[in-house]
C-alpha cells in the first residue's frame, strides 16, 4: 500500500470515499495530491511576506518625505484645537457689512463675467484642439496632432493660479488677465475632457461619412459631433462650475473679482473681514454648484 | 392618407418646431447677448488699452522666452520635493476620505440619513474652497511651511476621493456580502472581504488620479511657504528674473509628464 | 436518524406583506430536500431565514435542537459557520484566488486580526486543497475568480462551503445560472459530497426534473404556504398542479 496522502483527518474520519476517489484516480493524482500541500505552503509564506514588505515600505518612505520637508509633526497634535480657535474668535461672527457693500457685489457679478467669458472661448478654442488631438480622429497625424495634445497639456499642468499670476505680471492688474488665465486653464480642462469623449465613439458613423466622400471636416460634423453632444454639453457645464470656483479666488493676485477683497483683507489682518469673505464665496461657489448639477440633468433629458 | 386630419396634425407638427427653433434662437441670443455684455464690461471698460499698449508688456512677454538655464541644476531637489508633497498630500487625503465616504455612502452610512448629509456636506466643501484659501486657513493653525501645503492639499482632494469612493461603496454587489455573513463572518470582515476587494481598483485609480492633479496644486503652495518648486516660483517672481520663472515652469510641466508616464503605468498594474 | 433541521410554522415578512405564512418540516441527516414552487412563493426567503439572512418575524428554527431564532448576534456566527451556504450567483469575491475564496469559508473561525492579514492556519490550507482537487479544481487553485467559467465559480462555492465542515447544507438555485449539462454535473456533486460526508441538504430549485432526480424528499411550496411533502415518486401530476396553480382570479 502505498503512503497516504496527508488529508485533514477529520475529512478522513467522514467518510474514507475523498481518499478513495482520489486513489481510484492513479497513481498521478496521489502523487500530486501529496505535492500539493507542501509547495502551497511554501508558497503561502512569501506572499504575506511581500505584503508586511510593501507596508514597511510605505512607511519608510512617509518618514522619509516627512523629514526631507522638514515637516514638524509636533504641531499636528493640537490643530484641531487650533483651527477650532482662530474660527471661534478670529473669524466668528463675520463681518457682513463688509460684503453687502455695493463695490463687493459689483466684484461678484464680475468674477461670474470672467468666468462665463473664459469658458465661452475656452470651449470654442478647445474644440478644434480637442479633434485636433484625438487618436482617432485628428486630421493631422503628423504635425496637428502632437501640438494640439502638447498645447492641451500645457494649459493643464499650469495651475489656474500661476498663469494668473504670469498674465499679471505681463498685462498689469484687471480683469482681463484673470480671464485670459482662466480661458488657458479652461482649454486645459476641457479640452483633455472633450479629447477623451472623441476618441470612445463608435467607429460605424465615421466609416459611413467617409464612405459617402465626405473629407474630414464633414466627418466631424456629421459622424463625431452628434456621437459626443451629450458628453461634450455635461463637460462644458462642469467646466464652467470649475472655472467660476477659480475665478473667485483670482483676484488674490489682482486679477479681478471677489478674490482682490480677500487679499485686501488678509493683508489688513482683519480677520472678521476675511470671514465675511470666505463665506460669500463658498455660498456663491455651492449655489453655482447646485445650478450646474441641475443644469446638466436638465439638458441631458432634453438632448437624450 | 389624405384629408383635414393630416392637415391639422401637420400644422400641429410646423407650430411645434416653430415654437422649438424660436426657444432655440432665444437661448442663442441669450448665451451670444451675455458673451457681448462680459466682453464688453471685461475687455472695453475695465481694460486700458491704451497705458497697456504704452506699457513695457510686450518686453516682459520677450522676457519670459529667455529661459535662465542657470537655474536647472538648482530645481533638482525642489522638483523632487514638489513629488514628496505631492504623494504625502494625496495619501492623508486617502486617510481622511476614508470616514467621510464612510458617512456619505447611504448604504452603509451609521445614523442614516443624518450622518449621510454629513458626509456629503463635508465632500461639497471641501472641493468648494479653494486650495489656496485652505491654505490660508492651514497656514494659521500651523505656520508656514510644507505642513501648511500638505494639509490644505490633503484636505482639498478629500471632496473627490471620498465622492469616488462612497459611490463605489454603494455600488458594491451585494453577494460577497451574503456569502461573508452566511459563513458566520463579523461585521468587520464582511466589511474587509465582502466589500474592500470589490472597491479596491476604483479607489487606486481614484488616488493616482489625485496624485497628478496634486502635482499641479503643490506649485501653487510655495505661497504658504511649502518649498518645492512653487516655492522657487514665488522667489523668481519677487526677483523679477522671468526667464527664471519660464524655467521653473519647464520643470514643472517636466515633473507632470513623467507623472503621467508613471500614473500610466501604476493604473495598469492596478487594473 | 438524528434530526438535523427543524423548521415549526416559520413566518416571514415585512410591513404589509406576508411571504412565509407558517412552514413546517423537518430534515434528517441522510435527507436531501428540495423545495420547488412557482416564483414569489418564498423559496429564497425559506432558504435564508434557515441561516437569518433574512429575518423571520415568528415560528422556529431548530438547528440540532438548538433554536437559532434566538441566539444573540455572536452566538448566531457560531451557528452559522456550522451551516454552508451555496448561492445562485456563487458569490465570489472575484479579486480573490481560487484558494482565497475557499478559504473565506474558515472566516467563522479566524479571529480578527487574523483574517486581516489573511493567515488562515495550515490546517486550513490543506484541507482547501484537498477539497478543490475534490471538486476537481486543482489545477485552478492561483487563479482569479474572475477568471473562471460558471460551472468552475459553483464549485469553488461548493468548496467554500464545505471547509466549514458544515452540518447543514443551504442550496439556493445552485443551477439557475448555468447551462443543462454543466447543472447536472453541479447537482451530482452537490448529492456526492452530501452523501459522502452525510450532511442534510436544504436544496431551492425551480427545475423540477432536476428535483425529482436528485434529492430524496421535495416540498412544494405556493404563495408561502407548504403544499406537497412527499419522496419524489409522490410528485404526480395532480400535485404539480396543486403547487404550481396561480391564483389568477
Amino acid at each position: 500500500m502505498p503512503a497516504k496522502p496527508s488529508f485533514d483527518p477529520a475529512l478522513i474520519a467522514r467518510g474514507s470515499a475523498a481518499e478513495a476517489a482520489t486513489f481510484a484516480r492513479g497513481p498521478a493524482a496521489r502523487e500530486q495530491a501529496s505535492r500539493i500541500p507542501e509547495s502551497w505552503h511554501r508558497f503561502r509564506f512569501p506572499q504575506s511576506l511581500y505584503r508586511y514588505v510593501a507596508l514597511l515600505t510605505v512607511l519608510a518612505f512617509i518618514a522619509y518625505a516627512v523629514d526631507r520637508l522638514n515637516i514638524d509633526l509636533e504641531r499636528l497634535p493640537g490643530i484641531l484645537g487650533r483651527i477650532a480657535t482662530t474660527l471661534g474668535q478670529r473669524y466668528f461672527p463675520p463681518n457682513i457689512e463688509h460684503i453687502a457693500r455695493a463695490d463687493y457685489l459689483h466684484s461678484v457679478l464680475e468674477t461670474m463675467q470672467m468666468s462665463y467669458l473664459a469658458t465661452v472661448f475656452g470651449i470654442a478654442l478647445a474644440i478644434p484642439l480637442a479633434w485636433l488631438a484625438s487618436f482617432n480622429q485628428t486630421p493631422s497625424r503628423r504635425i496637428g496632432y502632437g501640438l494640439a495634445r502638447l498645447i492641451i497639456m500645457g494649459c493643464r499642468s499650469v495651475h489656474e493660479m500661476i498663469w494668473t499670476i504670469l498674465l499679471v505680471a505681463v498685462l498689469g492688474f484687471g480683469m482681463l488677465p484673470g480671464t485670459l488665465a482662466l480661458m488657458l486653464f479652461c482649454i486645459g480642462f476641457a479640452g483633455k475632457l472633450f479629447t477623451e469623449a472623441i476618441e470612445a465613439i463608435r467607429p460605424g458613423p465615421v466609416e459611413a461619412i467617409r464612405a459617402t466622400g465626405g473629407n474630414r471636416l464633414q466627418v466631424f460634423v456629421f459622424a463625431v459631433l452628434p456621437q459626443v453632444r451629450v458628453a461634450w454639453t455635461g463637460i462644458s457645464i462642469y467646466t464652467w462650475d470649475v472655472v467660476f470656483r477659480a475665478a473667485t479666488v483670482v483676484g488674490f493676485f489682482g486679477a479681478g473679482g471677489m478674490g482682490w477683497y480677500l487679499r485686501e483683507s488678509v493683508q489688513r489682518i482683519a480677520s472678521h473681514d476675511v470671514a465675511a469673505i470666505l463665506l460669500s464665496i463658498i455660498i456663491v461657489v455651492v449655489v453655482a454648484e447646485l445650478f450646474s448639477a441641475w443644469l446638466r440633468r436638465r439638458v441631458a433629458a432634453a438632448i437624450a | 392618407m389624405n384629408g383635414p386630419a393630416v392637415d391639422v396634425r401637420a400644422a400641429a407638427i410646423a407650430a411645434g418646431r416653430r415654437r422649438g427653433r424660436a426657444l432655440r434662437s432665444l437661448t442663442y441670443l441669450a448665451v451670444f447677448g451675455a458673451v457681448l455684455w462680459s466682453i464688453q464690461v471685461i475687455m472695453i471698460a475695465d481694460t486700458d488699452w491704451a497705458r497697456l499698449a504704452a506699457s513695457s508688456a510686450g518686453k516682459t512677454l520677450a522676457s519670459f522666452l529667455e529661459f535662465d538655464y542657470r537655474l536647472l541644476p538648482e530645481l533638482v531637489d525642489p522638483t523632487i520635493d514638489t513629488a514628496l508633497m505631492a504623494t504625502l498630500a494625496t495619501l492623508a487625503g486617502l486617510l481622511l476620505a476614508i470616514p467621510v465616504a464612510w458617512l456619505g455612502a447611504a448604504n452603509i452610512s451609521p445614523l442614516g440619513r443624518s450622518s449621510y448629509v454629513v458626509g456629503r456636506f463635508l465632500m461639497t466643501v471641501s472641493r468648494s474652497v479653494h486650495e489656496i484659501v485652505w491654505g490660508l486657513i492651514f497656514v494659521s493653525a500651523v505656520g508656514l511651511g510644507a505642513l501648511a501645503g500638505v494639509l490644505a492639499m490633503g484636505v482639498r482632494s478629500v471632496g473627490f476621493i471620498s465622492k469616488i469612493i462612497a459611490e463605489a461603496i454603494e455600488d458594491v454587489q451585494p453577494g460577497p456580502i451574503e456569502a461573508i455573513r452566511a459563513v458566520g463572518g463579523t461585521r468587520f470582515q464582511v466589511l474587509w472581504y465582502g466589500i474592500l476587494p470589490q472597491i479596491v481598483p476604483v479607489v487606486l485609480g481614484t488616488m493616482i488620479f489625485e496624485w497628478d492633479i496634486n502635482i499641479r496644486r503643490s506649485t501653487i503652495m510655495g505661497l504658504v511657504g511649502a518649498g518645492g518648486l512653487g516655492l522657487v516660483f514665488f522667489r523668481q517672481m519677487a526677483m523679477l528674473n522671468y526667464g527664471g520663472v519660464a524655467t521653473v515652469i519647464l520643470a514643472v510641466l517636466c515633473l507632470i509628464i513623467l507623472g503621467e508616464i508613471v500614473s500610466y503605468y501604476a493604473r495598469k498594474a492596478v487594473i | 436518524m438524528t434530526i438535523a433541521l427543524e423548521v415549526k410554522n416559520l413566518r416571514a415578512g415585512y410591513a404589509g406583506r406576508e411571504i412565509l405564512k407558517g412552514v413546517s418540516f423537518q430534515v434528517d441527516a441522510d435527507d436531501f430536500f428540495a423545495i420547488i414552487g412557482p416564483s414569489g412563493a418564498g423559496k429564497s426567503t425559506l432558504i435564508r431565514c434557515v441561516n437569518r439572512l433574512v429575518e423571520p418575524t415568528g415560528g422556529q428554527v431548530l438547528f440540532h435542537g438548538v433554536d437559532l431564532l434566538k441566539l444573540d448576534q455572536a452566538r448566531l456566527r457560531e451557528a452559522r459557520r456550522n451551516i454552508g451556504m451555496i448561492f445562485q450567483e456563487f458569490n465570489l469575491i472575484e479579486r480573490l484566488s481560487v484558494m482565497d475564496n475557499v478559504l473565506t469559508g474558515r472566516l467563522g473561525y479566524t479571529g480578527t486580526l487574523r483574517s486581516l492579514m489573511r493567515m488562515f492556519t495550515a490546517e486550513d490550507i490543506r484541507q482547501a486543497l484537498a477539497l478543490l482537487d475534490r471538486v476537481g479544481l486543482g489545477e485552478y487553485v492561483d487563479k482569479r475568480a474572475d477568471r473562471l467559467s460558471g460551472g468552475q465559480r459553483q464549485r469553488v462555492g461548493i468548496a467554500r462551503a464545505l471547509i466549514q465542515n458544515p452540518r447543514l447544507l443551504l442550496v439556493d438555485e445552485p443551477t439557475s445560472s448555468l447551462d443543462p449539462k454543466i447543472s447536472r454535473e453541479v447537482m451530482g456533486l452537490i448529492r456526492e459530497i452530501a452523501r459522502e460526508f452525510h450532511i442534510p441538504v436544504l436544496c431551492n430549485i425551480h427545475d423540477v426534473e432536476l428535483a425529482t432526480e436528485f434529492c430524496t424528499h421535495v416540498i412544494g411550496l405556493q404563495d408561502g404556504v407548504k403544499k406537497f411533502e412527499g419522496q419524489p415518486g409522490e410528485l404526480n401530476a395532480q400535485a404539480l398542479h396543486e403547487i404550481y396553480a396561480m391564483e389568477v382570479l
